[in-house]
């Protein structure tokens, strides 16, 4: 039994679709604990320092009042302060519902069969975890052939001061037929670098046909903290979904991502840059399934690791019989920085289809000494002369970021 | 008598174990151009990256002073800012580092440590323009990753942009002939030729005569086993050209 798990009375209890399913996670959560490294899909990336009592399920007393982080560019913002959704820091856009997910599965039925619809707990323990103290999050719908004219940034902003808190959040995301939006993930910190505290992220991302989801993630969470993310995206006919994570935050981090390509033209592009230093683990992981015809997919991972730090990626594309003509690609880059630093990769191909175009592929380097003294004999400082390089090794993955703000604020937030 | 810029002292180096530069003394005035010649192999290289802190040489003994200060205690960046510029023989490609990019950080780091003010990317844009028309490296050029695509004649050229945009007190160029065809050549020693001013000091390092009758020198020394063997004025450049390096290799 892990220590992590209060009692705690969320509302919603009296309705019998959600306590079950709060009870069966928490009972999934406690059959299986946190995973060891003896558990394959968290053999890289161990959860060091969770398995503890420590953790405090995050209450709407927590929040803070410091100033809030600012994004540079236009957007409707949903805020949460330690876990916690502030209406009153927010800006919701108009016509597009917006509303706590406990509200939404408490008046909104039908959308409660949409929640953790395929996941199986036991294969996913912090999800487990997400789903026992389901509560905070926002569910957010848009409807049939409206495109969202602003971009729809979530800020989660931690303080966490002495509290170790679990910040646990579960978001759920329907883009109706036709629909489109670019979300934006910010994961931000106040106040000390040093703060202990765990999020636990479940976002649930449904494109129905046709539909486009842009889905920008900074990670930048405090240098203790641990991050877990699990991103969900289920692709109806021609529907795509096109990610970009930057991890540069955090002790401990996953970013998972699962897509499953329902149909016929549903196409995927999972990007991620990692940048890290200390004694960090961040670890990239992705299961991109494709389950019908034509469907295709794209990954782009590079990371810079420093110090004494890990990076992880572990990519896996599955094609399942009859997904003819499909193409699945997968790149994973490091730059290492220093001999201490390591990268654990482990790619995997799962095809049960012909007539597939299928690739992967992994190089890890280290800064080039011509290059440095090139730099350096133009009177450019090793330290600027190091960063230069750092930055265009980056700039291939970055600038596959077609919007030149989100560009420019991931090439800033990467230094 | 004014400090000299450059004084070489008995310098013996050596790479991974081999002593390659055995007792060399070399004394360079403002304004003064000297060439050093001599057969492949004989580590002319080496000395032109001993002079601007390439890592992986070693220095065993000697001294080498520039503007009276040990030159050898300084980093590259630090030589550079100091006033030293090599346009190396092989250029290094920077891909995804544009060269507008690489040089507005290198001009500014020059003229923070000289004092003047950063220049603005205004400025520094016009600037670049108004120089690169010089060696015919048009905007569209300079937009590109530093030497990426670039062929032989244009890294020299892009050499010799970065030389008159830094604005070296003394300038190394090292085989800045090689691989350039007649009129790239002349385009490099044209521009070559306009950087000298007087105050400016240079040390061409070539194998072959062929740029020191567009650039000419004032002095020529001729290099082999480590130091030089042999000195002269820009005479000597023509007798070994027409003698071979053979004779003082013996000498040697």
């Amino acid at each position: 039994m892990s220590g992590l798990l209060q009692h705690i009375n969320f509302p919603g209890e009296e309705i019998p679709w959600l306590r079950d399913m709060r009870c069966r996670a928490a009972a999934a959560f406690a059959s299986a604990g946190v995973p060891t490294a003896k558990v394959e899909a968290w053999k890289y990336t161990k959860p060091r320092g969770l398995n503890t009592n420590d953790f405090v399920v995050s209450l709407p007393s927590s929040q803070l009042t410091k100033v809030k982080p600012k994004l540079p560019f236009e957007a409707y913002t949903i805020y949460f302060e330690n876990g916690i959704f502030n209406p009153a820091l927010s800006n919701l856009p108009q016509g597009v519902e917006v509303l706590p997910l406990i509200e939404a599965l408490m008046f909104r039925p039908e959308i409660r069969p949409l929640v953790n619809a395929e996941t199986d707990f036991a294969a996913y323990p912090f999800a487990a975890l997400n789903t026992a103290y389901l509560n905070e999050g926002v569910f957010i719908r848009i409807d049939s052939r409206v495109e969202l004219k602003k971009k729809l940034a979530i800020i989660y902003h931690t303080d966490a001061a002495g509290r170790n808190l679990l910040c646990n959040l579960h978001n759920l995301v329907i883009l109706e037929e036709g629909a489109s939006a670019e979300l934006v993930e910010y994961y931000c910190y106040d106040g000390e670098l040093k703060s202990r505290y765990l999020t636990n992220v479940v976002n649930e991302f449904y494109l129905r046909r046709g539909a486009f989801l842009h889905h920008y993630k900074v990670q930048n969470e405090a240098f203790k903290a641990a991050h877990i993310a699990l991103n969900l995206v289920d692709v109806a006919k021609d529907g795509g979904y096109c990610a970009f994570c930057l991890q540069k935050g955090a002790d401990i981090a996953r970013n998972e991502t699962r897509v499953r390509l329902k149909d016929e033209g549903a196409s995927a592009e999972v990007d991620a840059v990692y940048v890290m230093n200390g004694w960090a683990t961040l670890d990239t992981t992705t299961d991109i399934e494709h389950l019908a015809p034509c469907t295709v997919s794209h990954q782009l991972v590079k990371g810079v690791v420093g110090g004494n730090a890990k990076g992880v990626f572990q990519g896996k594309i599955h094609i399942a019989p009859g997904a003819v003509r499909t193409e699945g690609t997968q790149l994973h880059k490091a730059l290492l920085l220093t001999d201490a630093a390591e990268v654990d990769v482990k790619p995997e191909l799962e095809i049960f289809a012909d007539d597939v175009k299928c690739s992967h592929g992994a190089a890890s380097g280290e800064l080039d000494e011509e290059q440095l003294f090139y730099m350096r004999s133009r009177g450019i400082g090793e330290g600027e002369a190091r960063q230069l390089l750092i930055d265009a090794y980056l700039d291939d993955a970055i600038s596959k970021i077609e919007d030149e703000n989100i560009a420019r604020w991931i090439t800033l937030e990467a230094k | 008598m004014t400090t000299p810029l450059l004084e070489i002292e008995d310098l013996h180096a050596r790479v991974c174990d081999k002593e390659i530069v055995k007792g060399f003394n070399l004394t360079i005035n403002e304004g003064e151009v000297h060439a050093i010649m001599g057969p492949n192999g004989a580590g002319k290289s080496t000395l032109s990256n001993i002079l601007c802190g390439k890592p992986g040489y070693e220095v065993t003994s000697g001294s080498v002073r520039f503007k009276g200060k040990d030159l050898l205690a300084m980093s590259p960046e630090e030589r550079a800012r100091e006033g030293i510029f090599l346009a190396m023989q092989y250029p290094v490609e920077i891909p995804g580092v544009p060269v507008t990019t690489f040089l507005k950080h290198a001009v500014n780091a020059v003229r923070k440590h000289r004092g003047e003010p950063e220049l603005d990317t205004m400025e520094f844009i016009k600037m670049v323009r108004e120089e690169g028309y010089k060696f015919k490296l048009d905007a569209e050029m300079i937009k590109r990753p530093v030497n990426v695509g670039f062929s032989g004649g244009e890294k020299k050229r892009l050499e010799v942009l970065q030389m008159a945009i830094l604005k070296p007190d003394f300038a190394i160029l090292d085989e800045a002939d090689s691989g350039l065809d007649i009129d790239a050549l002349k385009l490099v020693a044209d521009g070559v030729n306009t950087l000298r001013d007087g105050h400016r000091a240079m040390l061409i390092i070539t194998h072959f005569q062929r740029l020191l009758s567009h650039v000419v020198p004032d002095f020529v020394h001729v290099y082999a086993n480590g130091h030089i063997v042999k000195s002269g004025g820009k005479e000597l450049a023509r007798e070994l050209e027409e003698k071979g390096y053979a004779e003082f290799e013996k000498e040697a």
